[in-house]
């Protein structure tokens, strides 16, 4: 696992979707995938909103205690101009942001970027996480 | 039992070897936090003198102040960031009495004042003894956040609600809403480090945190307190910790601060305690607030006060026009001055009306276009319309809405005394009905409830004695902010002052 991770961090943008899929089926114990579930946007705005501690998907708020996620899916992971309080997890990492790596991230925060300065205990419903996804992809 | 000096070295030696050092009672399972006899300990990982569980406001301060006051401090932090809750907050102190800046900007204030509006606008029978000491020495009080590096600008704003622009004074509660208005003159007392975009938290736990560490506080991060350690003779003297996995035992030979949070991350704890506050939707903390000190506390036999109480939020402010609009109960009758500031109403929705309750506009007090906060339940050209789509009682939204417009129209809210500034006939189509409830839009909560402390911020048991050794501040415990909760910057004042106690007396502590 600890191979997997060190190779996502510096590979390039190009190899990040087969590392995603890797990780996904790495850290993603009970193998769900996004693909199995249907996001609602709808119940998704109030799952994302105990996020907005620090994160906003409004492009005109910005970065707040966490980076701006306007548009967050195909951004490289931690390069956000203006945003100076990445971990250095995220500062090193190369990959970029997608819906299945998010889903897969955020069934357990720590587990897979162990590092992370990211105060959430994330979300354990798959159904609620595709939910979430569902609302943040209003945002592009 | 050996004892050794902690330095950084020491520490993370004693990661490796601290499994060895606990001989764990047979009674004890994973997750109980009954508070272990010290007899169980057979070697103590390491030593210091005060101990502080928690890094957010409250632990910081107590730090410092336990650093200055002669102590060797070390704060041991469970998550991979310092700064707690507190960092995500918009770091609001509440103060007054004629601090610096209200002097600079030109507000007179009083202590009297103040302490009025804590005393009285908050849940019946507060803690007055602490609302006093606080009311007191705020000024000195906000001089010792200045001193310690926090920046607050010359600048006052007379915007209802933390602003975008650069400042650091307002007025962060009802103060100017009726009674309270009448009752005790009115002052602002929101003191905020400017940092941009709602970020005051995050400047405020970035300048305590710098000064901690130019005091040489130590601290430690992915280390979770999971035990108390009890002496015969009732002294709390250490406690049991895991680090990354590992169990270790500290000693604080003058005493133990909790300031771990409150719990509403605990959804069990919070179903159990907080009732009302488990189904608002969404918990408004970082991912610390687990109840872990809380529940250790108790496990030590300290009381427990006020665990159903919380902030309880679904602003309809800002932008100020939406003031004029007016919230209504399932009945269609109105419930408060809309006004006052918003956790009042949240107090009311959430505690007093089931969670349910709805905003009424017309097409000036309307939402803002793109804001999705608040779900859209109906839309009509007239009130009669929009209560039947809506599914009001009938006639009961036409009775509130006329008996507003009534004497609205005449600059007067013969019901709630809300300000002239913000009244307008509910008259111009088209009217709506937006969702306040609770479990609907954006309800955003987090608990008050915690151990109970005396001024000191000294622990008190079950039967109303003093704990030896161990004390709590923040939303560990029981403390200023009560529900509903009367302005912004009462928790984290409250933090960070009554933290400063804990600090200050655990260091001249022997025992």
């Amino acid at each position: 696992m600890k191979t997997i991770l060190y190779w996502m961090f510096f590979t390039t943008k190009t190899a990040a979707l087969s590392v995603t899929v890797a990780l996904m089926l790495a850290f993603n114990t009970r193998a769900e995938s996004l693909s199995e579930f249907t996001g609602d946007a709808e119940k998704g705005r109030l799952v994302f909103a105990q996020c907005r501690t620090c994160h906003y998907p409004e492009k005109i708020i910005g970065h707040h205690n966490g980076p701006n996620l306007h548009a967050i899916f195909g951004k490289v992971a931690g390069k956000q101009v203006g945003f100076d309080d990445y971990s250095e997890t995220f500062k090193a990492a190369q990959f970029v942001w997608t819906e299945e790596l998010l889903f897969a991230w955020l069934a357990n925060v720590e587990a897979m970027f162990p590092e992370t300065t990211m105060m959430s205990l994330g979300v354990t419903d798959p159904q609620q996480r595709a939910d979430l996804i569902a609302y943040l992809k209003r945002f592009r | 039992m050996s004892e050794k000096t902690i330095d950084r070295r020491t520490l993370l030696a004693s990661l490796a070897t601290s499994a060895a050092g606990i001989a764990l009672s047979q009674h004890s399972s994973a997750g109980t936090r009954v508070a272990a006899d010290s007899q169980e300990i057979k070697k103590w990982d390491i030593v210091t003198d005060v101990l502080v569980a928690g890094s957010g406001a409250a632990g910081i301060s107590a730090a410092i102040d336990a650093r200055r006051g002669g102590a060797d401090v070390l704060v041991v932090e469970k998550l991979n960031k310092l700064g707690g809750s507190s960092a995500l907050s918009g770091g609001v102190i509440y103060a007054g009495g004629g601090t610096k800046l209200q002097k600079a900007l030109g507000f007179s204030d009083s202590v009297e004042s103040m302490y009025h509006y804590i005393a009285h606008s908050g849940r019946k029978h507060p803690h007055l003894d602490k609302i006093q000491r606080y009311c007191e020495q705020s000024v000195a009080h906000f001089d010792w956040l200045v001193d310690n590096g926090v920046p607050y600008n010359k600048r006052f704003s007379n915007g209802k609600g933390l602003g975008f622009d650069e400042a650091s004074l307002y007025y962060s509660g009802s103060e100017e809403a009726w009674p309270w208005r009448d009752e005790c003159k009115p002052a602002p007392r929101g003191h905020v480090p400017w940092e941009k975009g709602h970020q005051g938290g995050k400047r405020l736990m970035r300048s305590l945190l710098a000064s901690a560490k130019k005091l040489g506080v130590k601290t430690q991060k992915r280390v979770c307190g999971e035990r108390l350690v009890v002496e015969s003779d009732g002294r709390v003297t250490g406690m049991l910790v895991d680090i990354k996995g590992e169990r270790a035992a500290i000693k604080a030979k003058r005493g133990i601060v909790l300031a771990c949070g409150g719990f509403i991350h605990n959804r069990e704890m919070v179903k159990l305690y907080a009732p009302e506050l488990y189904d608002c939707s969404v918990p408004w903390a970082n991912a610390g607030d687990l109840g872990i000190g809380i529940q250790m506390g108790m496990g030590a036999g300290a009381a427990a006060l006020r665990m159903d109480q919380g902030f309880a939020i679904g602003p309809i402010y800002p932008p100020e026009n939406t003031i004029a609009g007016i919230a209504v109960n399932q009945m269609g009758q109105r419930l408060t001055s809309e006004e006052g500031y918003h956790a009042v109403m949240g107090n009311i929705v959430t505690y007093k009306q089931d969670g349910i309750a709805y905003f009424i506009c017309d097409k000036d007090s309307d939402r803002p276009q793109g804001d999705d906060n608040q779900p859209l339940v109906a839309e009509a050209n007239t009130i009669k319309e929009l209560e039947q789509k809506a599914g009001f009682p009938i006639g009961s939204l036409q009775m509130s809405v006329n008996y507003y417009n009534e004497h609205a129209k005449n600059g007067v809210d013969p019901m709630f005394h809300k300000s002239k500034k913000y009244l307008s006939p509910i008259v111009k189509p088209p009217f709506k009905v937006y969702d306040l409830s609770v479990d609907k839009t954006m309800y955003s909560s987090h608990t008050f409830g915690g151990l109970q402390t005396n001024v000191n911020s000294q622990v008190i048991n079950v039967w109303g004695e003093v704990i030896n050794g161990l004390y709590a501040a923040g939303r560990n415990t029981s403390g200023l902010p009560t529900s509903p909760y009367i302005a912004s910057g009462i928790s984290v004042g409250d933090c960070t002052f009554f933290g400063r106690q804990a600090g200050q007396h655990a260091a001249t502590n022997k025992g």
